[in-house]
């Protein structure tokens, strides 16, 4: 099914003059309302005449997360207060939140960009949607909310938290999708398991999942436990929230909605476009956004793009899944290293359960890479040999994909922390000054 | 006789086992006999409790989330006697029964010692302990 025939749908030709159109209206609005997009575009030497087509866009300087932090809470807005409808803030690991304020006209774009993903995902008025992303600041459950209402299903706002509760309302409302991060789905599979509530007690039929990173393996996973076609919904706060994109029926790829958020990929480190089909980082400018657009904005998520058409008919580009971020890599003995990797490597193995934590520290001049990991309870013996087994083929694994060397510490059960918001995975504990 | 042992997972960290036997104390379970064999990360505790307590152990581990196991194994009786043991353990190997791990305690109140047996082989062992016993 789709929402928006229209704009899903319409050809590459018309999409690039519908962008063109909106990327000369948003950068004479920023340039017009906004001090700090003034003063960027004139340092760079660029003035909003300049945009003519969409190609024109690499002649504008990108926008980084430390803007927003330098500018808080609202030197970015492009409108008046009065006219800001909406605050969101996403939870600053590191020095200030990052702050976003919605116009009336943003709120709706936003919406409208929720319910295509939720069309997609084949949702619509006669479904229950049980929102498990956190309500408050956090634009997950607001974000889902109001895509959920457009389409006219029934929202059951149940936030995030109080799983026993959460697991009663599933079973007596009947509910048909949980949205929620995969690492929550996860962990609710499992708390139906111990509950002994098995799928016949359910409806669930769709997981809309997202808000962090997940792979295909978990994917098969969340699918087989829960009974659900479960679908990706990619989106972050600084461009507006859940939504910017999502998979179809076919889960190839998400389509990123690029009338309302154009998607670029450039070379992290030259800054320069990639070929087509190529690895990078993810660029965002809010076509549609007016109080507070995002011109070019730099994600830090790794990820590629497909122009071609998709089997679902849309014509929407698709990204791929995202391969880590640039700044949650880390580089342990000169190595890049992905905490999603370790991940999609836990899921090749029955014995693991799914959760793990990396601890990178450095002793004696040399890093230390340890990973936690619990053993399904089914998988432990009397036998030390056999979990010594277990643990000798995983560090192998491991070493033969990423190239160095884990020190694999089997934990007791329900010791490694399942997040009910973006589960942590990684500590680095070593110092540089 | 063939009597279930409690396997339960330990990471190797100071205390754990004190946990352990502080659990099944407080709870009025009496190890009658445990034995460790560990790696430098983890380790595994295999304990013996009385017949009737077994089922209650299990449960309470599993509940205060130990990752614990029962596993079948062989318990004799061997006399104090020089070369008792040796006449068991012989008789073991003559029929090709391996021994993965053993352990033995003394009861509260008797002349002999109990033998604990992780056979690969637990059907043949156990018919083998009873032509002895």
């Amino acid at each position: 099914m789709i929402w928006n025939k229209e704009m899903e749908c319409m050809s590459r030709e018309q999409m690039r003059e519908v962008q063109g159109e909106k990327l000369r209206k948003i950068v004479a609005h920023a340039y017009s309302n906004s001090p700090f997009y003034k003063q960027r575009l004139d340092e760079h030497g660029v003035h909003p005449s300049d945009i003519k087509t969409i190609d024109d866009i690499v002649k504008l300087p990108f926008t980084v997360k430390q803007d927003l932090r330098d500018n808080y809470p609202f030197g970015l807005m492009a409108v008046p207060m009065s006219d800001i409808i909406r605050l969101h803030a996403s939870s600053g690991t590191t020095g200030k939140p990052i702050v976003v304020g919605y116009t009336r006209t943003d709120l709706d774009n936003w919406s409208e960009a929720v319910a295509r993903c939720l069309t997609a995902f084949g949702l619509g008025k006669n479904d229950l949607v049980q929102i498990s992303y956190g309500y408050g600041l956090f634009t997950g459950g607001l974000g889902a909310h109001a895509g959920v209402q457009k389409i006219g299903a029934t929202v059951i706002p149940t936030s995030s938290g109080n799983t026993q509760k959460q697991m009663q309302l599933m079973q007596d409302f009947g509910t048909t999708a949980l949205a929620c991060t995969p690492s929550y789905a996860m962990y609710m599979s499992d708390e139906l398991q111990k509950a002994g509530i098995t799928l016949d007690r359910l409806k669930l039929r769709v997981g809309i999942f997202g808000a962090e990173p997940w792979t295909e393996a978990m994917r098969q996973e969340l699918q087989k436990k829960l009974g659900v076609k479960a679908y990706d919904i990619y989106g972050l706060t600084e461009i507006s929230g859940p939504g910017v994109g999502s998979e179809c029926e076919c889960q190839c790829g998400t389509h990123i909605w690029e009338d309302l958020y154009y998607p670029e990929i450039i070379d992290p480190v030259t800054l320069k476009p990639v070929e087509p089909g190529q690895k990078g980082e993810l660029v965002f400018t809010t076509l549609d956004k007016w109080g507070m657009p995002m011109l070019r904005y730099r994600t830090r998520d790794l990820t590629t793009l497909n122009y071609e058409k998709c089997d679902c008919g849309r014509t929407c580009v698709r990204m791929g899944k995202i391969m880590g971020r640039s700044d949650d890599m880390m580089i342990v003995r000169g190595v890049n290293v992905f905490p999603s990797q370790i991940e999609s490597i836990l899921l090749e193995f029955p014995e693991y359960e799914p959760y793990f934590l990396i601890e990178v520290d450095r002793v004696n001049n040399t890093d230390t890479f340890d990973i936690q990991v619990e053993v399904k309870p089914e998988f432990y013996t009397d036998r030390i040999n056999e979990l010594v087994r277990i643990r000798q083929r995983l560090t192998s694994r491991i070493q033969s994909v990423i190239g160095i060397q884990p020190n694999i510490k089997i934990v007791q059960p329900n010791t490694i922390e399942r997040s009910t918001g973006k589960a942590k995975r990684a500590i680095d504990h070593r110092k540089f000054e | 006789m063939i009597i279930r042992q409690l396997s339960v997972f330990l990471e190797n960290k100071i205390g754990m086992f004190a946990k352990i036997a502080r659990l099944l104390g407080d709870n009025g379970i009496n190890m009658l006999s445990f034995n460790i064999s560990e790696t430098q990360d983890f380790g595994i505790a295999r304990i013996i409790v009385e017949k009737e307590e077994e089922d209650r152990a299990l449960s309470l581990l599993k509940a205060n989330s130990y990752a614990v196991s029962m596993t079948p194994v062989l318990l004799i009786h061997c006399n104090h006697v020089p070369g008792a043991m040796a006449n068991i353990l012989e008789q073991l190997s003559a029929a090709g029964v391996s021994i993965e791990y053993l352990y033995a305690f003394a009861g509260k109140d008797s002349d002999f010692s109990r033998v604990v047996i992780r056979p690969d082989n637990l059907e043949k062992a156990n018919q083998i302990a009873q032509e002895l016993q």
